[in-house]
């Protein structure tokens, strides 16, 4: 379907410059030739009216004898002049132009225009010519004095030809010209597609072709690579999310499937119904959870999210999380504590923020409060254009090998798994993170803890 | 109470009867927007409940058209669109509360108490008070037996919440929605201690009967009874 270059929007431009040029060109070339023609006109009529004072003056001198002569002499040679001279009963007497002309045109200002036979070496033509009347002054003799004008009409004919033969092959070059360019433009096109039904018939991994150049197509191929990159990661974080579904979500289902499925077989009484349905209960509510965890952080994560932005007030937001969260650590004896001076905006969403705070506290409170004298901090402050958001505590810290594990979806350091939890709360930490263009660092404190730092940087 | 369910899905719709039913309430079925849109002018309901996505008329446009008939009528949509801003949508379209599936029975049951009293009785009265526990929103005094208690801004908060909703079951998430303006699920039991620490002010120190109590599996509910 794309073989045809005439059927390209580039040919087409081509096509519409190439047919201004040729219009222009031949603009210019009309104007040339009009200006140079009339100066030539003009000359040889200004020729002409010498011509007719030369013979008044030899008129008045010689009188009617002289002035034939003169014409006389003057027919004997080839001469581009012309002259017909007539009797006061308008007969022929001498002169070059042996029969009447015809088509006379008499203008305004006492020029005439006329046509006339001619036999050249046997063969009849028709000459044109351009000239006046000249009546002498006792009436008894006319005479049409003029030139051949055949050539200037032969080179306005010429001119015209050959303008238009230029403008012919000017528009002829500028199409075959088009027709070349459109043609290798097609070939990467045709390029272009080849890849991109590669693409599509599922090669995922293709890219398209890019040459050094920084032209047009050749940003579009590497726009169109970069969201192809995009994509890749989307489908491989998509990927990933259905691995995890099917891996962490399974078990959980299982349980819940052998539990009821064994209370069935045992003949129950009552109450041990009871209790299998409410363990099934407990297990699909945390199944909900975790679900729904999964379903936001891929929401956030996939960047598709219209999450609004709003301006947040960091000073609230860990003042509102601390009043949260500060009685249940108060209830495992913990101290919760928060600093927070200034007040600290950023642009960003409320509720990720909330939530990436609480997950925080909510893991400091469940792991990171081993020893006897337990505390978590809680704090945010702005050093010119960088955020930063903390949460620490004084647990025991993390192996510098798990600290980018810990990121990642469903792990967990406890691998027992006794503590509760889905394994997805630093996930969506890191999500948010990502989502306010920050960074997250896991650091060891010293002499232990945990100290869990947000960058975001700010625009001033 | 008389409620008129709209749910396309026939499964879930009889758990949903049996369920209400069992909680006391009639209900009416509708299984699509055209049908559930004539129900609910043709007779008086109680409350609405209405699946977001629905065959023949989509539940927004079915509320749309119920609240352009200037029906007050209190009304719940369950929709598998969980995210916060479906929820704030559907609320603009005029839905008293949203409640995202899957949800649980018991929060349903929740909801549905809470839009249908504040439906009945909005309360303008700047006194709220129960048994013998007064709360003035003016001055922001609370009292039980005569004896002022003094209370954080946020105990004051929840229990103002809870005033609002005298003999209701409230769940957990209707807390963290209501009180703090939170919309996700803690993985730890937050409230629980927050209510506990409101029960050893307004309940222990004093000798009358306890009046706020654990709804098992469900919530809390502040409660007196004569």
């Amino acid at each position: 379907m794309m073989n045809n270059p005439f059927n390209l929007a580039s040919f087409r431009l081509i096509f519409i410059y190439t047919m201004l040029l040729g219009l222009s060109v031949g603009l210019v070339l009309m104007f040339l030739f009009f200006t140079t023609a009339r100066d030539i006109e003009l000359e040889a009529d200004q020729k002409i009216i010498e011509k007719v004072e030369d013979l008044n003056n030899i008129y008045l001198r010689y009188r009617e004898q002289g002035l034939l002569n003169y014409i006389r002499s003057e027919t004997s040679r080839a001469t581009l002049d012309i002259y017909r001279l007539y009797d006061s009963q308008n007969n022929y007497i001498a002169g070059n132009i042996k029969t009447e002309p015809k088509d006379i045109k008499i203008n305004d200002d006492g020029w005439i225009e006329f046509a006339y036979q001619v036999n050249e070496n046997g063969v009849e033509k028709v000459h044109y010519g351009r000239g006046r009347n000249f009546i002498t002054p006792r009436r008894n003799l006319r005479l049409i004095v003029g030139r051949v004008v055949n050539d200037e009409k032969i080179l306005k004919e010429r001119f015209l030809y050959s303008s238009l033969w230029s403008i012919l092959i000017i528009i002829f070059l500028g199409i075959f010209g088009g027709y070349i360019l459109s043609r290798n433009f097609l070939k990467r096109i045709s390029d272009i597609n080849k890849t991109s039904k590669k693409i599509m018939d599922g090669n995922l991994k293709e890219r398209l072709p890019t040459t050094k150049g920084k032209d047009e197509l050749n940003q579009l191929s590497s726009n169109l690579n970069e969201m192809l990159d995009r994509l890749d990661s989307l489908m491989s974080n998509m990927k990933e999310v259905s691995d995890n579904v099917a891996h962490d979500l399974r078990t959980p289902l299982n349980r819940i499937r052998t539990n009821l499925e064994v209370t069935l077989m045992s003949n129950p009484d009552i109450d041990q119904y009871k209790k299998s349905f409410e363990d099934a209960l407990v297990e699909t509510d945390n199944l909900i959870k975790t679900f729904n965890s999964i379903l936001s952080i891929s929401k956030v994560e996939s960047g598709t999210s219209d999450l609004d932005r709003n301006q947040v007030s960091l000073k609230e937001l860990i003042l509102n999380m601390h009043e949260l969260y500060e009685p249940i650590a108060d209830s495992d004896g913990i101290k919760l504590n928060y600093e927070v001076n200034e007040d600290i905006i950023i642009n960003g969403n409320y509720n990720l923020l909330s939530q990436a705070l609480a997950n925080l506290i909510e893991n400091a409170i469940n792991y990171g409060c081993s020893n006897d004298n337990p505390s978590i901090n809680v704090g945010a402050k702005q050093n010119e254009n960088l955020l930063s958001l903390w949460v620490s505590d004084n647990g025991i810290g993390i192996r510098d090998a798990d600290k980018d594990k810990v990121l990642e979806r469903f792990v967990r350091l406890d691998s027992s798994r006794s503590l509760k939890g889905s394994g997805l709360g630093l996930n969506l930490v890191s999500s948010a993170v990502k989502f306010h263009e920050g960074t997250l660092k896991l650091i060891n404190a010293k002499p232990s803890g945990l100290i869990i730092l947000i960058e975001i940087p700010i625009d001033s | 109470m008389h409620i008129l369910l709209v749910e396309d899905d026939n499964e879930t719709a009889s758990y949903l009867i049996k369920g209400l039913k069992e909680s006391g309430h009639v209900v009416d079925r509708a299984s699509d927007g055209k049908e559930g849109l004539f129900m609910a002018f043709d007779s008086n309901f109680d409350a609405l409940i209405v699946d977001r996505m629905l065959p023949e008329l989509d539940g927004l446009t079915l509320i749309t058209k119920i609240r352009e008939k200037n029906s007050d009528i209190p009304i719940i949509i369950l929709s598998a669109l969980g995210e916060v801003d479906e929820r704030v949508k559907g609320l603009k379209y005029g839905a008293d509360d949203y409640l995202a599936k899957p949800f649980s029975f018991s929060e349903l049951l929740a909801r549905l108490d809470a839009v249908i009293r504040r439906n009945q009785h909005e309360n303008n009265n700047s006194l709220l008070e129960l048994g013998d526990l007064k709360l003035d929103l003016l001055s922001r005094r609370v009292e039980r037996e005569g004896q002022i208690i003094d209370l954080q801004p946020r105990e004051y908060k929840l229990l103002e919440f809870l005033l609002r909703r005298p003999n209701q079951v409230v769940t957990r998430t209707m807390l963290l929605e209501g009180v703090w303006e939170y919309h996700f699920d803690p993985q730890t039991n937050v409230i629980d201690v927050h209510i506990s620490r409101l029960r050893s002010k307004i309940d222990k120190p004093f000798k009358g009967k306890q009046m706020l109590f654990t709804e098992r599996g469900a919530g809390y509910a502040l409660r007196y009874d004569e």
